[in-house]
């Protein structure tokens, strides 16, 4: 039990100034993924087939090419911004708390390296 | 991590019945949460059976009822009995509302009446509001200025400035909101809920007050203000028909805006 006054408790360690560019950023970024998620669905479904020569010919246009990207920087950026508040929301406690936010970030940004990547790989000709 | 179970000694047993009178003409059954600190048992769901047609209309007469002639022992808030001084907020039938403002009529042949989700419970039906206070009194609810007042007279504002005001001063802290909010229900530790942050919004747009910019630097935080995550349970169950989660997207807008 503690002693602290009740407004102790709820003043806690002050505002932490932060929060307005996560939120402001995450509505960027959705805003930014109607039309490209709407362009990603609507050129793979019109396409000839969903075969592999197809869609390796397809990527390898130059603006699929930069438009798939910024789709896979927007989904991770987007999808970080959002984990990280369910983490924050429902895991408790400073040291799981970190832990879990710190594998959260890393593993977006190697999602992000990755589909950039595979991408590039691709539309630059070096997938087999 | 949140716990998405009541701990051991908050689950509910079955309690007490209280049978009905004979002759009912209009009878209902309520299920009344109790709880006694001091017998050192877990709470437990009464059921009383009355006649409706022998209380007044309304929840709260019910509950008087069955205090003054069934269980003396039954323990509530109540004050004003006619929805302004927010004492009987509690859920009935899984909607947090005030129980001198919700009629009987609307509720069915079943009521079910516990305390505010997700607060210490007093006793009962009576919830502990200190951290709700608490978190009031930490947004400044009154006046900031550095100018002083006229010496003729009070400070004015226009109509249109007043109008503002007039809504998000209707509150009358009764706690439906936050206590409905389930990001208030995991962190309410450093979220401030919407009831607070109405009441801060409440000064931040009053045309008088001169503090605006220190009153949105204290809830530029991920906890304070952005753990609302537009859910809008607390619009939706506010008994005065206010509109905190407007409230708070509209100080969330002012933080954006006066970056660039």
């Amino acid at each position: 039990m503690s002693l602290r006054t009740p407004l102790a408790s709820v003043l806690g360690q002050g505002a932490a100034k932060e929060g307005v560019r996560h939120w402001w950023v995450q509505r960027l970024t959705a805003v930014a993924l109607v039309p490209l998620t709407i362009w990603f669905a609507v050129s793979l479904l019109s396409l000839p087939s969903l075969g592999y020569s197809a869609v390796t010919a397809w990527m390898s246009q130059g603006w699929t090419a930069v438009l798939l990207i910024l789709f896979v920087l927007t989904v991770t950026w987007h999808s970080q911004l959002g984990v990280r508040v369910v983490v924050e929301d429902y895991v408790h406690g400073a040291g799981p708390k970190t832990a879990a936010l710190a594998l959260v970030t890393y593993l977006h940004v190697i999602a992000a390296a990755a589909g950039v990547f595979a991408v590039l790989r691709v539309a630059l000709g070096g997938a087999p | 991590m949140a716990e998405f179970r009541l701990p051991a000694n908050s689950r509910i047993r079955a309690g007490v019945t209280h049978k009905a009178p004979q002759g009912a003409r209009d009878l209902r059954t309520v299920r009344i949460y109790r709880f006694d600190p001091d017998c050192g048992e877990n709470p437990r769901l009464d059921t009383f059976e009355l006649d409706a047609a022998e209380c007044g209309q309304m929840v709260l007469d019910v509950l008087i009822r069955i205090k003054g002639s069934r269980d003396a022992s039954l323990t509530f808030r109540r004050s004003c009995r006619e929805g302004i001084c927010g004492s009987c907020a509690m859920n009935i039938n899984g909607i947090n509302r005030l129980a001198c403002i919700t009629p009987v009529s609307d509720l069915g042949r079943e009521i079910r009446i516990y305390p505010l989700p997700h607060m210490p419970v007093v006793k009962d039906l009576v919830p502990d509001l200190t951290t709700f206070y608490a978190q009031y009194a930490s947004v400044k609810p009154w006046l900031m200025t550095q100018t002083s007042a006229p010496p003729d007279g009070e400070r004015l504002q226009s109509k249109a400035e007043q109008e503002k005001i007039d809504r998000p001063a209707g509150c009358i802290l009764c706690a439906c909101c936050s206590t409905a909010c389930p990001s208030y229900w995991w962190n309410s530790d450093r979220y401030l809920g919407p009831a607070a942050l109405l009441a801060a919004y409440r000064w931040i747009i009053d045309s008088r007050d001169e503090a605006t910019g220190e009153r949105l630097d204290a809830l530029e935080d991920p906890f304070k203000l952005y753990r609302c995550h537009t859910i809008m349970n607390c619009t939706d169950v506010c008994p005065k028909d206010l509109n905190p989660a407007k409230a708070i997207a509209e100080i969330k807008k002012m933080l954006v805006q006066r970056q660039s």
